[in-house]
């Protein structure tokens, strides 16, 4: 059982150059549980990428804590897998040794994390390309293999920072189903940070609307769409419901970032 | 010719070597034409006669192989030391604010000048030449290396840590394999320089060697030998570096797929 805590969590950046503090996210709290899909929606500069730093141990909260199963959290480690927005698979290693690079830290023999590394390359449908370096693969196939790396380390909980942020629409629409598919069938605890707001409803079970400047919690809603999720839920009636709701929500924020910009 | 287009490897191995061609014609011109005098510089002709007699009578191939080995002796000593300690640099802020202002300062320090010095110290043998070589590449490789480890990118050492990388795996999986290329390269490209440094130290206190040959031919006012050593480094620098880049090429596939 899994079960992330965030308690009151906040972050402020030190003044430099004689600009005040910035506040980057208010006191925060947030429970994520067992196989919960919680996606993170809010506008840019709103703290929800300092807040997944946070969790992930890149970044030290200002003040309150980060527990995970009742350990508190002090630093980067394999228990949370990440999948960052920026493309970063290590350029000097192939498809399957960056997918096993988590398990060879672990001390993993080289025959089964071979074995390992080629069920999540199957699993993210990049078999045949085994042996390719990262410079050789689409922006898409990029993050697949991100998220076949993240996942070989089987962490209890998977963060990922606006993923498929830099793909273009089709090819973002197809990672949507790809992630959820692993999800639906592997039952991973996920959080899930993001921009767009279809995607926020698509992937989530719940989406947590965060304010501008300082960043804060505005918001929580329960998406109680059934699963197996397919693309043509998009256009259901109580999709777009829950778009609308949450287009006014955003809308509001994106203003207040425009004014003070 | 448009900005930034690109040749064929034909074309780019055609007007290389068209400029040797031109640059040759032009020295012929001036030499067998009788506008420079035979005194001041020899015609072509005559530096391939000089040279076919210092490879033949002189035992030339001998000094050049001394300088090649001193060149490539004291190089390694250079890279063995500064290789290790730039990557400590690079990735240990502390070590580079120790270390840092020193070697800046150490790099501006002309190995040349320091030739009376080391001859003084290490007398005119064998470990002179090399301390010159050394002297001239070690401080300018542990500062190169030290700015290109720095400079790898935080995602990918971040990335790391995430999927549970320790310090040691930082450095041992993350910092050396994605720097290694530039570090090949800032070696290829020292290199370069310890081969004038090289040729300085056998101007002075030697009795073999490249420069050697080079000021007993300048007593001879023989300049068809000068410049037929000037050439022979010029080749085997071309030939070194040829060898460095096919070598670098094969060692990171991933730099070029």
């Amino acid at each position: 059982m899994t079960m992330l805590k965030i308690e009151q969590v906040s972050r402020t950046f030190p003044a430099r150059h004689g600009n005040a503090p910035t506040k980057a996210l208010e006191p925060t709290d947030l429970v994520i549980g067992n196989n919960d899909f919680v996606t993170i929606l809010g506008p840019s500069g709103c703290g929800k990428s300092t807040l997944l730093r946070i969790v992930a141990g890149l970044d030290r909260p200002t003040g309150g804590r980060v527990t995970l199963d009742g350990r508190e959290v002090t630093g980067p480690g394999a228990d949370r897998g990440m999948v960052f927005q920026s493309y970063t698979l290590f350029p000097w290693l192939t498809v399957r040794e960056n997918i096993a690079f988590g398990p060879r830290e672990r001390g993993v023999a080289q025959d089964e994390r071979n074995k390992i590394a080629d069920a999540f390359i199957r699993q993210v449908g990049l078999s045949g390309f085994e042996n390719h370096w990262p410079k050789q693969l689409s922006g898409g196939m990029q993050q697949r293999t991100a998220i076949a790396r993240a996942l070989a380390n089987d962490p209890k909980i998977l963060l990922l920072d606006e993923p498929f942020g830099a793909l273009d629409n089709q090819t973002r629409a197809l990672m949507q189903e790809m992630l959820l598919g692993i999800w639906e069938r592997d039952q991973k605890t996920v959080l899930f940070v993001t921009h767009d707001i279809e995607e926020a409803i698509f992937l989530g079970s719940r989406v947590i609307v965060m304010s501008a400047r300082p960043g804060r919690i505005k918001a929580e809603i329960h998406v109680d769409l059934p699963h197996p999720r397919s693309y043509k839920i998009k256009t259901t009636p109580e999709f777009v419901q829950l778009k609308e709701r949450l287009v006014e929500e955003i809308r509001t924020e994106a203003l207040k970032v425009a004014e003070h910009a | 010719m448009r900005p930034l287009d690109p040749v064929t490897s034909r074309q780019r191995a055609a007007y290389g070597l068209a400029f040797f061609v031109l640059f040759v014609a032009l020295w012929s011109w001036a030499t067998f034409g009788g506008h420079v005098s035979k005194t001041f510089l020899a015609n072509p002709l005559t530096m391939v006669q000089e040279g076919v007699e210092l490879l033949t009578k002189h035992g030339f191939l001998f000094d050049i192989g001394m300088t090649i080995w001193r060149v490539v002796g004291g190089f390694a000593l250079a890279a063995v030391i500064a290789v290790p300690l730039g990557v400590l640099m690079g990735a240990y802020k502390p070590v580079e604010a120790f270390l840092e202002p020193f070697v800046s300062f150490a790099r501006y320090l002309p190995a040349s000048a320091f030739i009376p010095l080391l001859i003084l110290w290490a007398g005119i043998g064998e470990l002179q030449k090399l301390l010159v070589i050394f002297i001239g590449s070690v401080f300018q490789v542990i500062l190169m290396v030290a700015v290109t480890v720095g400079a790898t990118r935080r995602d990918l050492v971040e990335a790391a840590y995430t999927l549970g990388a320790s310090d040691r795996g930082i450095i041992r999986r993350v910092l050396l394999p994605s720097s290694a290329p530039e570090i090949a390269e800032i070696l290829r490209l020292v290199l370069g320089w310890a081969w004038t440094y090289v040729i300085v130290a056998e101007l002075i206190g030697s009795s073999s060697g490249i420069g050697h040959m080079i000021t007993d031919s300048q007593a001879l006012l023989n300049t068809g030998q000068i410049i037929f050593g000037i050439i022979v480094i010029g080749l085997i620098g071309l030939i070194s570096d040829f060898l460095f880049k096919a070598f670098n090429a094969w060692l990171f596939p991933w730099k070029l797929a």
